[in-house]
């Protein structure tokens, strides 16, 4: 993987995750696809890092998750939000501002 | 709340692993389907679909492995999973294991073992309160810098200093066992009456010396150490204030001592451990400045008192007190304030530091062994690792397994290490080398045990480097090309170095050896000064001449006994001992307190009984005696002090004798009637003062050693030397019955012991070298079996393989031999303190242990190379 989108990945991944599933359900290849349409193409996010954040987001109870029947009627497992997600969600949305507003400030400045 | 669910994860992970596993399958196997499902809709056909699927997903098995990595629990379950395989690893090849747990096991419980005295004896603080304020206080007066002190001087520092709690003042000597019950001589320590408190915080029972038993009339007091009490007065507790039979005269025992108290003075001071009961002495105004020095001083300095100011202030003392017209005013009288810790282990020290260094050497050539052994199997597994590594195992999962392997092999052979180490403690303080014998406690404790562990981890840390440094190098496509045999076969500068390394250790500790034996054997034929064969002896407490003098006739007479005679201090024993100045008529100030030597009363024909040699003049009689002219003999050492170039027969000497009866000294003037060759007191290696002899009826002691010479092959005379004590007085305690040659034996007791030690470490590690070297050298041509092979095909003679193997081995002994003598140049110096008759730099020891090494290393190249030389080609290619 190249090693630039690793380090831009890892603080944000997350973030994205947790905003890409929002108050819906979607499996992991769904999650994906949502990533790469709500990012309009900047993300692809390679199953090799998507399943590891997925499982320790839900070890960290703010995913869960259950089978289900995909669009194409294939089992699949479905994530969604717990309470903990949400309030994560909202958490984690604030902290970027915060720095996104910081990182541009800083780079406006002369 | 995240942290508690992260552990409930985390044992679903541990517990459950099959649930948790199977549902990880089928969300990436369904991740797969729906992907390939994307590709169908797309356009392209079912297999194509899956193909890409699956190129694009980067490999099922490596998503699988991405969330085992990461999820809660992983590192404890890599870790479980790594210690099972490096198990499995470890017992896949049995041989290698056990030898490198033994390697290690020998290498570490050396370690652990030297360690724990180590700690024992030069870090832990001393048993006493605020060891770190305890001093030694020596005077120094002629030659000697570290002499005792006289009660008068004691008194005087006192006075003159402002640094120090307490200055206190101890001698041994030999006395009798209190209480009733069979008699028995001991050692007796006279102390100042506030000695006892600067090493103990309070008796465990009554109370120690105080200023009254200082007082003219105070009566006899006694203060016991726990062994006595328990093992003379059962323990009792109503002991305090009775009065008790002590020896001639009765005393009060006021005190007990914890049984945890331990007298540990530096070996020199003549105060041994196994003093067994304390009596005070009195340091009070009014002493002779001309008196005795006897005895050992201890201070405790002042609670933020600095040691230098507290030297400064003993410099001052010193000079006033050579004004005071004392034995110390010649005007060379000096004063020097050591601490008490280094200065009771200034003699153990050397050794131990030595013997640290010598098994440091060890682990470290066992650590190049393992290492080498560990490398060449990882050249043997480069395909499995490869295969690993293509599977989805990340380098530093692969480094991980090594560190792992290596870990437990370091754990394992650390747990044999303790076994063995506390084994080896054992074994040590079984040997007890005298300079050993003030410390008996040597525990595997915290810090032991703490010093073990590391040593283990920094070991494995050590030899896995090697191995891991491999793994940085797997390259998948052509280690997976490559066949297994020849896989990764480079022949490593690595090797070489450890190699190289091994023999360069082997070769300094070797060297170190060659010389303790040399010196050991310098020992053993030292001429001592006397003949210890065929004579025994046995010391007895007398109450004065006519028993002695009458036990020494009916032990002539005794069958087999061709000569007796008695003396106050036996050679090379510890007793108490005794010495002074001694000058010439007419010596002036100066010249009267720059001989010292040691002070010897004797019975007539101890020379002959002893066998040393008369030189001139002739023996005591019995009719020497405080009646007739005062007479003296001295050794040839004190001869040449006092009177080189002159005969000093029919010469006055000024002596402190004491003809009115035990310790009543006074200077008087004695005629030199002969001279006796120096008999070695103190040690085989060292003439630490020249001896004056002087007739028992001019110096009476209480206790006295008999020297007995019987014709060779005589039967024991334990049994009628008894009966003849017994017969002249049934109270005359009688111990120590021992040959002279004993007392010669504990005297080499302490090079023995360092020779032994030595050898035994240097053999092993040559033993490790040499397995280094065969090690290397067979796999090398195992490897090379098949370029052999082609090489004597095509008409390479069989001598020239075999000169080719050996070269190869002979390329890394060479330079580890120099790189062994550069090493050996800074360290043996090092050694200088414990060696006799010797130099560090001995040419002769240089060559052998070179030669040694050498031929040892030709040995174990030599057995490969045969084996490299009698390869059939057509064997070896066909095998190829």
């Amino acid at each position: 993987m190249d090693p630039n989108r690793t380090a831009l990945l890892q603080g944000t991944l997350d973030l994205l995750i947790l905003k890409a599933i929002g108050s819906a359900e979607f499996h992991g290849l769904g999650i994906s696809r949502r990533i790469e349409q709500i990012t309009h193409g900047a993300f692809h996010v390679k199953p090799g890092s998507l399943f590891p954040a997925l499982h320790r987001m839900e070890e960290a109870g703010w995913l869960s998750s259950a089978w289900g029947e995909s669009e194409n009627n294939r089992r699949a497992r479905f994530y969604r939000l717990t309470k903990a997600g949400h309030r994560q969600l909202g958490e984690e949305t604030a902290q970027w501002n915060r720095v996104a507003l910081a990182i541009a400030s800083a780079l406006k400045a002369t | 709340m995240a942290l508690i669910a992260r552990i409930r994860a985390a044992f679903r992970n541990l517990f459950r692993r099959s649930e948790v596993e199977a549902r990880l399958d089928a969300e990436v196997r369904s991740y797969a389907d729906l992907l390939t499902d994307e590709k169908i809709a797309a356009g392209l056909a079912p297999a194509e679909a899956r193909r890409r699927a699956l190129a694009e997903s980067g490999g099922l098995e490596q998503i699988r492995q991405s969330v085992r990595d990461r999820r809660a629990g992983a590192t404890l379950d890599n870790l479980t999973q790594d210690l099972r395989y490096a198990l499995r690893q470890l017992r896949r090849s049995p041989s290698l294991t056990s030898l490198a747990i033994l390697t290690l096991a020998i290498g570490i419980g050396a370690n652990t073992a030297i360690f724990s005295f180590v700690n024992a004896v030069l870090l832990r603080p001393l048993p006493y309160p605020d060891p770190d304020r305890l001093v030694s206080v020596w005077s120094g007066l002629g030659y000697s810098g570290r002499a005792p002190f006289s009660s008068f001087e004691l008194f005087e520092v006192r006075r003159r200093t402002t640094q120090f709690d307490q200055l206190a003042g101890i001698w041994v000597t030999n006395g009798a066992l209190p209480g009733d019950g069979p008699a028995e001589q001991i050692k007796v320590a006279d102390v100042t009456s506030n000695f006892l408190q600067l090493l103990c915080i309070r008796p465990a029972l009554g109370r120690f010396f105080g200023p009254g038993d200082d007082l003219p009339n105070a009566p006899n007091t006694i203060i016991l150490t726990h062994g006595v009490w328990a093992r003379r007065f059962g323990s009792d507790p109503s002991i305090i204030g009775r009065s008790v039979r002590y020896g001639r005269y009765r005393a009060t025992v006021i005190g007990v001592l914890p049984a945890s108290f331990r007298l540990i003075f530096p070996d020199d001071s003549s105060i041994p451990a196994t003093v067994e009961v304390f009596e005070s002495v009195p340091v009070v105004p009014g002493a002779d400045p001309q008196g005795p020095a006897f005895l050992r001083v201890i201070g405790r300095l002042r609670n933020g008192a600095i040691a230098a100011t507290a030297q400064a202030e003993m410099n001052r003392a010193a000079v006033e007190i050579n004004q005071l017209g004392g034995r110390a005013s010649m005007g060379n009288f000096t004063l020097s304030v050591l601490p008490f810790q280094a200065d009771t282990v200034r003699d153990i020290r050397p050794t131990l530091l030595c013997l640290a260094g010598g098994v440091a050497f060890v682990l470290l050539i066992g650590c190049a062994n393992i290492a080498n052994l560990l490398m060449a199997r990882a050249r043997q597994r480069l395909r499995e690792t490869t295969i690993r590594a293509a599977l989805g195992a990340s380098r530093a999962r692969l480094a991980r397994q090594f560190l792992t392997e290596s870990v437990l092999l370091g754990i394992l052979g650390g747990l044999c290490a303790l076994a063995l180490g506390y084994a080896a403690i054992h074994a040590i303080l079984a040997a007890r080398p005298p300079s050993f014998s003030n410390f008996t406690h040597v525990p595997l404790d915290a810090p032991v045990l703490a010093f073990t562990f590391l040593v283990a981890l920094a070991t494995s840390v050590l030899f896995s480097l090697a191995p891991m440094l491999s793994v940085r190098r797997v390259d998948l496509t052509r280690d997976l090309k490559e066949s297994t045999r020849q896989a990764g076969f480079r022949r490593g500068r690595w090797t070489s170095a450890l190699v190289s390394a091994e023999v360069a250790l082997a070769f300094v500790l070797l060297l170190a050896t060659g010389l303790l034996m040399r010196t050991f054997v310098n020992i053993l034929h030292a001429d001592p000064g006397f003949r210890p064969a065929n004579v025994f002896t046995f010391r007895v407490s007398t109450p004065g001449y006519a028993p002695i003098h009458l036990i020494q006739q009916k032990l002539a007479s005794l069958p087999g006994v061709e000569s007796a005679s008695a003396i106050s201090h036996l050679p090379l024993d510890n007793a108490g001992n005794w010495y002074d100045y001694y000058w010439k008529e007419g010596a002036s100030l100066a010249e009267q307190t720059s001989v010292m030597a040691d002070h010897r009363s004797t019975l007539p024909g101890y020379f002959a009984a002893i066998g040393a040699t008369l030189l001139e003049g002739r023996d005591f009689t019995d009719s020497d005696d405080a009646q007739h002219q005062h007479v003296a003999i001295i050794d040839d050492v004190l001869a040449r002090q006092l009177w080189p170039g002159q005969d000093p027969l029919g010469q006055k000497i000024n002596l402190s004798d004491s003809p009115k009866g035990f310790y009543q000294f006074q200077r008087d003037w004695a005629v030199v009637i002969g001279v006796v060759h120096h008999v070695q007191y103190h040690s085989l290696t060292a003439i630490v003062r020249p001896q004056i002899y002087v007739p028992y009826p001019l110096a009476p002691r209480p206790s006295m050693s008999f020297v007995v010479h019987t014709a060779s092959g005589a039967a024991s005379l334990a049994a009628p030397v008894r009966a003849i004590v017994d017969s002249v007085n049934r109270d005359m305690p009688i111990t120590h019955v021992e040959p002279m040659q004993l007392l010669v034996d504990r005297a080499h007791a302490e090079s023995r012991f360092a020779s032994l030690l030595a050898t035994l470490l240097s053999t092993i590690a040559l033993v490790l070298a040499c397995i280094g070297i065969y090690g290397v050298l067979s796999y090398s041509v195992a490897q090379r079996t098949a370029e052999i092979g082609i090489r004597m095909a095509i008409g390479a003679p069989r001598t020239q393989v075999l000169r080719m193997i050996l070269a190869d081995g002979f390329a890394w002994v060479l330079p580890g031999l120099l790189a062994g003598f550069v090493l050996s140049l800074l360290i043996a110096p090092l050694l200088t303190g414990l060696l006799f008759g010797v130099a560090p730099g001995n040419p002769l020891n240089y060559a052998l242990i070179f030669v040694l090494v050498l031929a040892v290393s030709a040995l174990a190249a030599f057995i490969p190379a045969r084996r490299a030389a009698s390869i059939d080609p057509l064997i070896a290619l066909r095998y190829e």
